[in-house]
């Protein structure tokens, strides 16, 4: 059969061919046994994404869950979608392989601090200065668990652990920070402990075109527990957490009495009950800001003393993405050179024919 | 520093921790790594111990950072060392093979478990072919050493930094899982009982009298890397005249010979007493360094025995060196377990027997 040797991408693959169907939470279960500690927060990170995966625009067939190695790797298997249990450091460069030969499927990462930001950081800062259309669910419990409690680049610099029994003297990362600087365009934070909150920031995420980041903090109860107490329990989390909100001032505090607000690009936390300052004088969240300096002070709150933890979405922002461009330069190539034919090719220049 | 005599004492240690803490007693100056199961415990005693004793250590962000900083270190004229189990020995072989090009001495501890990829966490032979052979790209080798105890997961620590340094080198100690974790009795060297030796060639800083040095793989001139290729071969060749170590049980009236390396060896020289116990003349040759192979002990008696069985736990990797150094004399045959499981004694045994009813069978018949 004649053919004119020309490559197509497998068109079949990912396609949706049923009707839609509405889908449930336990649709997206593997059922298979969940093999995290009893008390792990990686369990309400699982429900949270099996609740919110039927809500969102991705057709089931098309969600893959790419991860690398580390407790929070074993997602895929967990997931009732096409999964990818990777190398360890390696998942935003198998996902971003994933989607760029097959763009039309929705791709998810499941990380964790050791696997995206240790062994793994260079290839999550090219994944989000790429843009390319991933969702990186960063599962940050500060602690490396699947080896058994060593300090990861997200432990506090001091902090005591196996592999650094007299404290450690390493300066911890900061993901938000290190996403935002690498041109991540949807940066966020959540907490496995504020279902409601993780299920919003998924939806969100899904709707994003490009690389988004969520870090979701995550204890981490046989080697790093009560790492966010502070954040998660009823009496405390009101005073220790702000949340973001596109519009909204940055108010806080169990009566709404604190908030923060910007002199010039210092930022200062106000009482608003002493009468100095009022609401109109706090700053005013924009997650659309196309400059990611506000953004970048947002997310060194959580090192600076007294400041409130940031939840929500630090910056969303349009840019065009890499899978995206690479499709609109071949069309755009072929429009000019026409479609490459193998074997006209072949046939050309320095061929003979022996008779 | 204080020179603190600590004698040799016995202990009971878990393999793990009697290699790390060798490696304080060595005097190595600063070990880098990452951590990884079954191996973890080396960089976690090492943590524990190294602030009030005397060294450094550095928990890196990967092994490939692990193994460039000992690369760093080397060449600084440090004695140095990492660990890692199978996959993150793989991560390092770029940088191993940089480091053998420029001629720099380090000790790597490969605890291995069961692949390719992730594979397992359980014991494991697969990465024979890796070690003996280079592993990483162009025309090198690593000295290997293959514990079979405890006490040697120690004592080869020794060895290890006093071969590298000798040939500017590195070593590689190739364990597995099993060792790693066992624990038995183990006599420790003395502390500081290595002495250090003269680096002229290392990166200490550059007085006006002295010649810069630059440390660097990279030779532009063919010529020139040839000649360098031939350096490192001649290096290669001493060490098969002078650095063979192996080790032989009941070989002297032997018809049937075992090989396996590390744990291997400790399994065959079970399966031995039990087939001797059974008037069946058993014999084994363990080779003790894996390069340089023991090519000449096997060539010997693969002339005296009637046939060798190899016994690993992977899927045939030395045999390939046993057949070589036989050349045909005698056929060998494989027992292999893969994917972390171990071979017991009394499945050798097993095969043992199978194997010396066909000898007798084909002895009788004709
Ligand atoms: S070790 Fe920690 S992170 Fe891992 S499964 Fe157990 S609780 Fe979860």
């Amino acid at each position: 059969m004649e053919n004119n040797n020309v490559i197509t991408p497998p068109d079949s693959i990912g396609t949706r061919v049923e009707q839609p169907v509405k889908y449930t939470a336990k649709d997206f279960s593997s059922g298979l046994e969940v093999r995290w500690c009893p008390g792990c927060g990686d369990y309400s990170i699982l429900a949270q994404v099996q609740r919110t995966a039927p809500e969102i625009n991705v057709p089931k067939e098309n969600m893959v869950w790419v991860s690398g190695i580390g407790c929070s790797s074993r997602f895929p298997y967990y997931m009732d979608t096409f999964g990818f249990h990777g190398i360890h450091g390696r998942a935003a460069a198998i996902a971003s392989g994933v989607k760029i030969a097959n763009p039309k499927l929705s791709v998810w990462v499941a990380t964790g601090d050791g696997d995206l930001l240790s062994i793994g950081g260079n290839h999550f800062i090219h994944a989000c200065r790429r843009n390319m259309d991933l969702k990186i669910m960063l599962f940050n419990n500060r602690i490396y668990g699947l080896t058994k409690g060593q300090y990861s680049p997200t432990s506090e610099k001091g902090k005591k652990t196996k592999s650094s029994p007299h404290g450690s003297i390493d300066f911890p990362f900061k993901p938000v920070s290190v996403a935002l600087a690498s041109g991540a365009t949807f940066v966020a934070r959540s907490m496995d402990r504020d279902p409601k909150h993780l299920q919003a920031m998924m939806a969100r995420a899904a709707e994003h075109k490009g690389t988004a980041m969520i870090e979701i903090y995550q204890n981490c109860n046989i080697f790093n527990d009560g790492a966010f107490l502070h954040l998660t329990e009823k009496e405390l989390k009101d005073e220790n957490v702000v949340y973001l909100e596109h519009g909204k001032p940055l108010l806080y505090g169990h009566n709404k009495n604190k908030g923060i607000r910007l002199n010039g690009l210092t930022p200062e936390l106000v009482d608003l009950s002493k009468g100095e300052f009022s609401v109109s004088d706090l700053w005013v969240h924009d997650e659309h800001d196309i400059n990611p300096a506000r953004a970048f002070i947002l997310s060194q709150f959580i090192e600076m003393e007294h400041f409130p933890t940031p939840l929500g979405i630090f910056s969303q922002i349009q840019k065009s993405t890499y899978d995206a461009d690479v499709e609109e330069q071949i069309a755009e190539v072929q429009k000019t050179k026409g479609i490459g034919n193998l074997k006209k090719l072949l046939y050309s220049g320095n061929t003979w024919k022996i008779e | 520093m204080a020179q603190k005599k600590l004698g040799r004492e016995i202990k009971l240690m878990k393999g793990n921790e009697a290699l790390a803490e060798s490696a304080i007693r060595a005097g190595m100056h600063a070990y880098f790594g990452y951590p990884i199961t079954p191996q973890s415990e080396i960089l976690e005693y090492l943590t524990e111990q190294i602030p009030s004793r005397h060294g450094l250590v550095l928990q890196a962000e990967s092994e490939v950072a692990a193994i460039n900083m000992i690369y760093g270190a080397a060449g600084a004229g440090a004695r140095v060392m990492t660990s890692s189990s199978s996959p993150g020995i793989s991560l390092m072989q770029e940088g191993l093979s940089y480091i053998a090009a420029a001629e720099l001495p380090c000790v790597v501890v490969n605890v291995s478990r069961g692949g390719p990829g992730l594979g397992t966490i359980q014991p494991s032979q697969g990465d024979y072919f890796q070690a003996t052979k280079g592993g990483g790209h162009g025309d090198y080798h690593l000295i290997v050493l293959a514990p079979a105890s405890v006490q040697e997961m120690s004592d080869f620590i020794f060895d290890g930094f006093r071969l590298a340094e000798k040939y500017r080198n590195p070593v590689m100690i190739l364990s597995d899982g099993a060792l790693g974790q066992m624990m038995e009795k183990v006599e420790l060297q003395e502390e500081w009982s290595l002495p250090y030796t003269e680096n002229p060639w290392a990166t200490t800083g550059k007085p006006a009298s002295r010649e810069r040095n630059i440390i660097t793989s990279l030779h532009i001139e063919v010529e020139l890397m040839q000649e360098i290729n031939h350096r490192l071969l001649a290096k290669y060749e001493q060490m098969k005249e002078v650095e063979v170590r192996f080790e032989e049980y009941m070989t002297n009236d032997a018809e049937i010979l075992l090989s396996g390396f590390g744990l291997c060896a400790r399994i065959c020289q079970k399966a031995v007493d039990l087939a001797r116990a059974k008037g069946i003349k058993a014999g084994l040759l363990r080779p003790i360094t894996l390069f340089p192979f023991p090519k000449k002990q096997f060539a010997q008696l693969g002339k005296q025995v009637k046939v060798i069985l190899d016994v690993e736990m992977n899927a045939g990797q030395m045999i390939e060196d046993v057949r070589l150094a036989v050349n045909g004399t005698c056929p060998v045959e494989f027992l292999g377990r893969m994917g972390g499981v171990i071979p017991s004694p009394e499945e050798v045994l097993a095969k043992v027997e199978a194997m010396a009813e066909s000898l007798f069978t084909v002895e009788s018949g004709g």
